[in-house]
Formats: C-alpha cells, sequence, structure tokens
C-alpha cells in the first residue's frame, strides 16, 4: 500500500466503527424486510416454549419424591440443548448466501466501489448475521428466567453458558459466511454449510471413536481385591488381600479427547451448570440423576481425561471412584472454535478485497 | 489526435489508460487498450459486444487487476490507491441488482453513507438527486416497483452520490425511453459543463454522437481508433435513405441502373453512396427514370457510418 492510502481515513484495509455500523444496519434492515420475521420469531418461541413445558412435567413425572433437588439445572440444561441444535439448523440458512447471494443479486460490486472496505463489508455483515442468531437466542430468555426460579442455578453460571451458546452460534456464522465467500453458487456454500455443523457435531464424535479404538494398547494391570466370606459376600476384616495381574488391552480416550473439544454440545455440555452429586449415604453409590443429559455428557467427557490406572482396587476406597472431577475442558473446544472463526472471517475478508488478481471460477465480479 | 501520452501524461486528472490487458483463463478479454478521457468532455467507448468494454469499465472502477498497462482515474492508480480513486469515481455498471426491500430514498441515501458523505448532507442530496434523474415521485416507493429504465436512473444516481469527478457509465441508456435518453444527455452535458471527465459506453450511436465530444473505437479487446467527434474520418461510403411516391417503381429503376438496396420499407430504401456527387447523380437519373422522388437523406449519423466502416474492415 502506497503512503497516500495509509494517510486516507479509510484504507483499503481499514476497518472503521462508523463502517462497520453502516454495512450491518443495512444488512439487518434488509433481513427484516426480506423474510417473515415476525412469523419465524413467533415459531421459534413458541417451540422452545413448548418444548421447556413438556420438560418440566416429564422431570416432574421422573423424579422420584425423596429427591429433593431443584429442577432448574436440567431444565436449563435440556432447553439449552434444544436450543443450540435447532440454532445449528437454523443458522446455516441466515448466514450461507451472505456473499455469493449478493453477487448473484447484482449489488456485491455497487457496495465494493464505495468508500467501504473489505474488512468492513465483510465483518458488517457478520455482525448482522450474529446479531439475528443472538436474536433467536434472545426470545429464550423467558425460558431461562423460569428455569432461575426453579432454583438450583448459580446466575453466573447461567451467564457463562448463555455466552457459550451464542459464541458458538456465532462460530457458525463465521464458518457458513466464509464458504459463501469461497464459493460462486449459494446452493453449494449452503450444503456445505450444514456439512461443517454435521462434521463438528457428529465428525468429531466419530473422529473421537475412530482414533480411541486405533490407540487402543496392552496394559499389564494389577487388581487387588480384599478376602471376601464365600458364604456372605462380605470383606472379612483384617483378612488381607489378594492381588491378581492380568495383560489386557486398553481404550485410551484420556489421550484422543482433544477430538471431542470442539464439538458444539460439548462446549454446552461442559459449561453447563448440573447437579449436585447424590451420594446415597446407605450404598455409597451415586444417586442417578433423572433426565439430565446435559450433565451426563460434560461428565462423561470430564471422565474420558481420566488416565486410566495400572492398579485397581475393588472395596478398599468405595465412595471415592467418583466419577468426572478432570476439570473443566469447554475453554480449550471454545478456543479452538473461536480460531476456526477468526479464520473463517479473515478468509471472507480476503474474499471481498478489490482490485481482484484471480478471479475464481464461475464469480462474476459485476 | 490523441490523448495518451502516458509519460507527462494527464490530462487533467480524467481518465488515462495504457497498454491495458486482461485475460480470464484462456480467454483475452483486454489484449491492448488505450484511452483517455479527459475532464469537461464526454468520450463514447464504441464497440461490438464482447470488445472488452466491460472488463475495461472494472478495471477503472477498482474492481479488477489488469495483467498489464498503466491506468490512471482521477490522477490514481486504481490498483495501489483504490479508496482515492473510489472517493473521485461514480461508476455504473451495465446490469446491476438492487436492494429491493428499501425505498428509492433509503437506497440513495445508503450509498451516501457508504461514501461516507456527511450525515446532514445524506437525505438532501438524495432528494436532489433524485429530482435530478425525475424519479421525485417515487421517493418512497419500494425499490422494486421500478422499471428497467428507472432503475437505469437509479443506478446513475447512485453513481453521481459523492460528486464523482470522473463517472464511468457502462449502457446508462439501456432500457431508457426516448424522453429519458435525451434527459440523460442533458445530464451527462451538465457534468461535463462541471468539468467531469464522463466515459460512456452505448450501442446507440445515434444518442452517443448528440452528447460525445470524442469517441474510442475498439473491437477484440484493442482500441481500434480514438477521435474527436468533430473529425471523424472521412468514410468511403455512407448509408442514403431515398423515397418517392411510389416506391415498388423505385426499386425498379434502382434495379435497372444495377444498384444495391435495401428492402423496401414505408419510409424508403437504403443505398450506399460515396460523394455527394454519386448522390446527385443518382437524384437526376432517378427523376430522368420518371421516378416522383420525395427524399433523400443520410441516413443514420456520422458516428455509425464511421463505425460501420470500421468493423467492415475487420470481417
Amino acid at each position: 500500500m502506497s503512503g497516500t492510502a495509509a494517510a486516507s481515513p479509510a484504507g483499503i484495509s481499514g476497518l472503521t466503527l462508523d463502517g462497520l455500523r453502516t454495512v450491518a444496519r443495512q444488512e439487518f434492515r434488509l433481513r427484516i424486510r426480506a423474510g417473515h420475521w415476525r412469523w419465524l420469531l413467533g415459531l421459534w418461541f413458541g417451540v422452545v416454549v413448548g418444548f421447556a413445558v413438556l420438560l418440566r412435567l416429564g422431570l416432574a413425572a421422573v423424579t422420584p419424591a425423596e429427591d429433593d433437588r431443584p429442577l432448574g439445572p436440567p431444565l436449563f440444561g435440556g432447553v439449552m440443548l434444544f436450543v443450540l441444535g435447532l440454532g445449528l439448523l437454523i443458522v446455516p440458512a441466515l448466514t450461507a448466501q451472505s456473499v455469493n447471494g449478493d453477487r448473484e443479486r447484482g449489488t456485491l460490486a455497487t457496495l465494493q466501489v464505495t468508500r467501504l472496505s473489505a474488512a468492513e463489508i465483510g465483518l458488517g455483515k457478520l455482525a448482522a448475521a450474529w446479531g439475528t442468531a443472538l436474536a433467536f437466542l434472545a426470545l429464550t430468555l423467558p425460558v431461562v428466567l423460569w428455569a432461575l426460579i426453579e432454583g438450583g442455578l448459580p446466575l453466573g453460571n447461567v451467564v457463562v453458558t448463555l455466552s457459550v451458546v451464542g459464541l458458538l452460534l456465532g462460530v457458525v456464522c463465521a464458518l457458513s459466511q466464509a464458504l459463501s465467500a469461497v464459493f460462486a453458487r449459494s446452493i453449494t456454500s449452503a450444503l456445505l454449510s450444514y456439512l461443517t455443523v454435521f462434521a463438528l457435531t457428529v465428525g468429531t464424535l466419530i473422529a473421537f471413536g475412530l482414533a480411541t479404538a486405533l490407540t487402543s494398547e496392552a496394559a499389564t494391570v494389577t487388581y487387588e481385591q480384599p478376602a471376601f466370606d464365600p458364604q456372605t459376600g462380605e470383606v472379612i476384616p483384617g483378612g488381607g488381600t489378594t492381588t491378581e495381574t492380568y495383560r489386557t488391552t486398553r481404550l485410551r480416550p484420556d489421550r484422543t479427547w482433544p477430538l471431542l473439544t470442539p464439538n458444539p454440545f460439548v462446549i454446552l455440555a461442559d459449561s453447563a451448570p448440573r447437579l449436585d452429586r447424590h451420594i446415597d449415604p446407605r450404598t455409597g453409590r451415586e444417586v442417578a440423576r433423572p433426565l439430565d443429559p446435559l450433565g451426563e455428557l460434560g461428565d462423561a467427557v470430564r471422565e474420558a481425561r481420566r488416565p486410566p490406572r495400572d492398579n485397581v482396587s475393588y472395596g478398599l476406597d468405595s465412595g471415592t471412584t467418583v466419577r468426572g472431577g478432570t476439570g473443566p475442558l469447554w475453554p480449550y473446544g471454545l478456543i479452538v472454535d473461536l480460531l476456526l472463526a477468526v479464520g473463517a472471517a479473515s478468509v471472507t475478508v480476503r474474499r471481498l478485497r478489490t482490485p481482484i488478481r484471480k478471479l475464481a471460477r464461475g464469480v462474476r465480479i459485476a | 489526435m490523441s490523448y495518451v501520452r502516458i509519460n507527462g501524461m494527464d490530462p487533467g486528472q480524467g481518465i488515462t489508460a495504457a497498454g491495458v490487458r486482461r485475460s480470464f483463463g484462456p480467454v483475452e478479454a483486454v489484449r491492448d487498450i488505450d484511452l483517455s478521457a479527459p475532464p469537461g468532455q464526454v468520450t463514447a467507448l464504441v464497440g461490438p459486444n464482447g470488445s472488452g468494454k466491460t472488463t475495461l469499465f472494472l478495471v477503472l472502477a477498482t474492481l479488477l487487476v489488469p495483467d498489464a498497462g498503466v491506468v490512471r482515474v482521477a490522477g490514481h492508480d486504481p490498483l495501489t490507491e483504490p479508496d482515492q480513486v473510489r472517493a473521485n469515481l461514480g461508476w455504473s455498471p451495465d446490469v446491476f441488482g438492487v436492494y429491493d426491500n428499501l425505498t428509492v430514498r433509503e437506497y440513495i441515501e445508503f450509498f451516501a453513507t457508504a461514501y461516507r458523505l456527511p450525515v446532514g448532507d445524506r437525505r438532501s442530496r438524495a432528494d436532489e438527486l433524485l429530482d435530478l434523474v425525475h424519479l421525485d415521485t417515487f421517493r418512497e416507493s419500494p425499490v422494486h416497483v421500478l422499471s428497467r429504465g428507472q432503475k437505469q436512473r437509479l443506478g446513475l444516481a447512485r453513481a453521481l452520490v459523492h460528486r464523482p469527478r470522473v463517472l464511468v457509465l457502462d449502457e446508462p441508456a439501456s432500457g431508457l425511453d426516448p424522453r429519458s435518453r435525451v434527459d440523460l444527455r442533458e445530464l451527462l452535458r451538465a457534468q461535463a459543463a462541471d468539468g467531469v471527465a464522463v466515459l460512456v459506453s452505448s450501442h446507440v450511436l445515434a444518442d452517443l454522437e448528440e452528447v460525445a465530444d470524442r469517441v474510442v473505437f475498439i473491437e477484440g479487446g484493442r482500441t481500434v481508433a480514438e477521435h474527436s467527434l468533430s473529425a471523424l474520418p472521412q468514410t468511403s461510403t455512407r448509408p442514403w435513405r431515398v423515397h418517392a411516391t411510389d416506391d415498388t417503381a423505385l426499386v425498379l429503376s434502382l434495379d435497372a441502373m444495377g444498384m444495391a438496396h435495401s428492402a423496401p420499407t414505408p419510409t424508403g430504401v437504403e443505398v450506399s453512396l460515396g460523394s455527394d456527387e454519386e448522390v446527385a447523380d443518382l437524384i437526376v437519373a432517378l427523376v430522368r427514370a420518371g421516378v416522383r422522388v420525395v427524399s433523400v437523406a443520410p441516413s443514420g449519423g456520422d458516428l455509425e457510418a464511421a463505425y460501420l466502416e470500421l468493423t467492415k474492415e475487420r470481417r
């Protein structure tokens, strides 16, 4: 860039708040006027509320009378799981035509010759798409409030989870938008956006499963158990222990768990507040939590990170083989996803930069 | 006469382009185009379909990097100083989309914002421009109700929104009704009178002849000729339209003289003639043959004649 270009207040790679706001406001206005938004948002709200009501009824029905734990966490978790799933379906549709749709309609070139920079156009459009996604999320706030009233939910934790869902929707916006900037036809970018969502959700799971199977290892494990009375099945106090050593093949999910971390559902589950563990004082076992798939998923993922032990003791340390407990992993996943989003946004901006040297096949400038 | 002098190039900050080349894969859209469009004048770019006009305009409009060549728009290089070029350039492509859900006024106001006009000026500038292109009665109508010609005028208003010093218009007359064409000519003349360098392409040569000061002919991606309109090259022959009270008798006489002519229309037949002497000879011969001649007039303008002559040579 020459010196004179840099001297301009809005150099070609420049990014001003004014320019960003101009593009975002325009995109938002076009979106609002284009679709049947009132219907769509109303439908969304109805579906989310309907789901929450049914979930609450279901929770009440399956919770044993003596379980006095508040229903806030499973209600909130269930609704967030539902909202994220539905959001991941809606967001690509909102964004997958962001750039190539404008090209097809012939409105992009006239925008590119204005004083708006490529960064302002790309990021302004992204802001509008993300804002739309956040509007959908905002409509679930009444349900969140209801879950808070049910109790058992730390407010800070709820704010974190909502932010995480908001960011994840933004990540999908950025990825879809980049696809729309790379591919000439909006049908292609829409399809690839859905495949991207599939890769993040199901693909990470498949990768984790395959990698875990492929990295299984031979191990020698020593089992130690106390002497039992064969009649009663009770441990004989002071009866000593017997040890046995086996060669076995075991899985090492503690090495492959990073493959799971970009999964939006894993991130959500791990970041969401969950019910306190309940240990039954009579059996020393954990009481199963009714209908809290999110909490179960979060625990399962944390459990996967725990390295296997070469020495296993039975009956000696009851109550200490508690599941979960290896610290949160969602920040890693969120960082990975946010890096993907930043990469995608920079691809979009680069594709919007003019003058163009190499024209991709099938792309019309104007 | 030629304005293309790239070293020491300064036709007062209009447009200069020299040796511009651009291909798309194996297709050479622009092979070697030289042109200049000085301020205060309307320069017409004339050439057949696919001759590289639109590609050249994309280069001028800071959208496309040429493979070779030197380009200056308003004294700036579109390649290295696109923002300065954009600040000074109004461009309207031959086809473009509009934001269907905006009103006509909102559309212009949006571009006023995008060109960073001060907040207070945007509305007044939009109103001013809509008056100028006679869309003032559509101010509050959604853009999608506009006809093709009206959209073309809206595009013109958009290109003018930031008072550019250079105006590049690709086929601005397409879709315009006769009244609007006259208005467009007046508008372009007014811009030139204000010192704007106007470069305009069109297929309607009669229109260009009325408005242009200069003409650049291009064909097959090359500049073929660059002329002042007052100094168009004399063509060897040009079409004349002959009308008689009885066109059947006229056609019979022409055939008898062995003179090639077009099929008769209600306004007569067209013949190709060179000098004024030839024209006079034909009139005398026809009258002698008893054909009651009503009129003999040149058909098409000088520009069209020059254009046809040029393209004929290259057939």
